[in-house]
């Protein structure tokens, strides 16, 4: 038994290094301005929790708004993706539409890197004046998490064993009812790995919240970065507002860490 | 099966392509039209007229010194991270591969990473790196370390440090999970031959998780040529222009010197880069998918 402690001691080392930068900010929001200008190991917490106060709106910053744009955005991903990936892949997978084209093409897109869109997609929100709203980054997000969803899509509903749809074709349903009644159900842990995937993803972009937001939209991943050039004395503050900014995806991809696990094991490749 | 029946199928399946056809049409064939015109164009934002160049900017993008080594940099940047990565990811993953207290618990804190979006990380680096209030500075200072952490000889370890901090948890998990498809037998067997640990690993686990280690590396490292996030929030790409990628070579391009023209054609000869890795990665898919019915 000692050995598997010494384990469980190894392993525990390891998450505390990957997980510095984390606590590091954790232990920065939670100390005094005072402490924190004094030097890195002045112990002094502050019991009322100013930091996350101020980042939450008290001190004046716009950051509630991002946060805001943050859900709306990741949100709306998820539903869009979805909306698009799901129907489209049942389509590929069994009516045989487009032949193994959009599977492939949606390999090839996995690989595509992110930036060669940013310009033309600049262009082209620009010219519908659209620069600034979240429907573009729900757009842009929806398109580069789509290839992904497909994947994970296409391969669940491949595992689905094909008998119980062909019962219901003999037994005269249309393809509406059994997409609704036995392909939807049965998909459940697909659409979950779909969604905490698209969700995580989508929270994480800054190359299009760069380009494509200035103001109005703009979600926490930009707010943040641009903080810290603003505000970059009021460290407390920063740390509060990235540790806040970390927590929804944290929160909702350890709730359903099997999916994550699930989804990104796929064999897909990572936006 | 009836006539009829084949036909709702096909219109079905038509119907339910329907909106991402619309997105493939609207986001993918329009833009990659734009991209192309966009390259072929004379586009400075500072000029209001833009006029049609050929090849113009292309010929423009080979003399620039900094594309060159903003690819160099990207390409020894993403090997020597994803090396490190892939071999540590596989380490760890191993410790992780039996039976020990607390697993799962520390399991899902090396999932940690992966959650936490790479923006917002490189905003916590800055804040544990900074030389008045950072912890890492101060720590280094207590024990008598002087290691000027955005130094010009010190960048580049500092940026591959923090992308190992931040990745590893990735090939980690993909490691892990490919470990958990060995076959028990294969074990067994090995230790009925008497084999020892060392042996199992080198002679057993390895050549057989081989396919899947190189695949773990494609992925990481395709996924590392379009760094852009952390080092561009980190760096900026400097000192001038010494960590400068690919990706924040054209965003610079781009958006900072408004030449659109050159920073597509270079956006474009980055994924003519890339594209030959296409074909291998849509085998290796074909083949999972296949391998696992």
């Amino acid at each position: 038994m000692r050995r598997k402690y010494g384990v469980t001691l190894a392993a525990s080392v390891w998450v505390f290094i990957f997980l510095i930068p984390l606590l590091g900010a954790i232990y920065t929001s939670l100390r005094t301005d005072n402490a924190i200008s004094s030097g890195p190991f002045v112990w002094q917490f502050d019991s009322t929790f100013s930091h996350f106060k101020n980042a939450m709106g008290a001190a004046g910053y716009d950051f509630a708004s991002f946060f805001k744009n943050s859900i709306i955005i990741s949100t709306g991903t998820v539903l869009l993706t979805i909306f698009i990936s799901f129907p489209a892949s049942y389509s590929i997978v069994r009516l045989g539409f487009g032949g193994p084209w959009l599977l492939r093409l949606a390999l090839a897109l996995r690989i595509t890197p992110a930036i060669f869109f940013v310009i033309p997609f600049y262009k082209l929100f620009t010219a519908y004046n659209l620069i600034d709203k979240p429907i573009v980054l729900i757009l842009a997000d929806s398109f580069i998490n789509m290839t992904l969803a497909i994947l994970v899509f296409s391969g669940a509903i491949n595992e689905m064993p094909l008998e119980i749809e062909e019962a219901a074709a003999v037994d005269g349903a249309s393809v509406w009812m059994t997409l609704r009644k036995i392909v939807f159900p049965l998909l459940g842990p697909g659409m979950a790995a779909v969604a905490v995937l698209t969700f995580l993803f989508s929270w994480s972009d800054y190359l299009f919240a760069v380009v494509l937001t200035s103001s109005e939209a703009t979600p926490v991943t930009v707010g943040a970065a641009n903080f810290v050039t603003s505000y970059g004395i009021r460290w407390g503050d920063i740390s509060a507002a990235v540790c806040l900014s970390v927590l929804p995806p944290l929160v909702f991809a350890t709730a359903a860490q099997k999916y994550l696990v699930k989804g990104l094991s796929s064999g897909a490749v990572k936006g | 099966m009836s006539t009829t029946f084949n036909k709702q199928r096909r219109t079905a399946g038509w119907i339910l392509a329907t909106p991402l056809l619309l997105i493939l049409a609207g986001l993918l064939i329009w833009p990659v039209y734009l991209g192309i015109k966009t390259s072929l164009t004379h586009d400075v934002l500072s000029e209001f007229s833009t006029y049609g160049v050929g090849l113009g900017n292309f010929k423009n993008l080979i003399r620039q010194p900094n594309f060159w080594l903003s690819l160099r940099f990207t390409f020894i940047y993403a090997l020597v991270a994803t090396t490190l990565e892939v071999i540590l990811g596989f380490a760890l993953a191993l410790l992780f591969d039996r039976v020990f207290p607390g697993k799962r618990v520390l399991f899902s804190l090396m999932l940690v990473p992966i959650m936490i979006a790479p923006s917002l990380m490189a905003v916590m680096f800055r804040l544990i790196l900074n030389e008045n209030i950072g912890i890492i500075p101060g720590f280094l200072q207590k024990i008598g370390l002087h290691f000027a952490i955005f130094d010009q000889h010190n960048i580049f370890t500092s940026l591959i440090i923090l992308d190992i901090l931040e990745f590893t948890a990735f090939t980690f998990l993909l490691s892990y999970s490919a470990l958990q498809n060995m076959q028990e037998e294969v074990y067994e067997a090995a230790a009925i031959d008497g084999a020892n640990k060392k042996q199992v690993l080198l002679q057993v686990t390895l050549p057989i998780l081989r396919p899947a280690i190189a695949i773990i590396f494609l992925l990481r490292i395709l996924d590392s040529i379009r760094t852009f996030d952390s080092v561009f929030i980190l760096t900026g790409g400097g000192p001038g222009t010494t960590t400068q990628t690919v990706g924040i070579y054209i965003f610079k391009t781009a958006f900072i010197y408004g030449d659109f023209g050159l920073a597509a054609s270079a956006a474009i000869v980055l994924v003519l880069i890339l594209a030959p890795f296409m074909p291998f990665i849509i085998k290796q898919f074909n083949l999972n998918q296949n391998g696992r019915r």
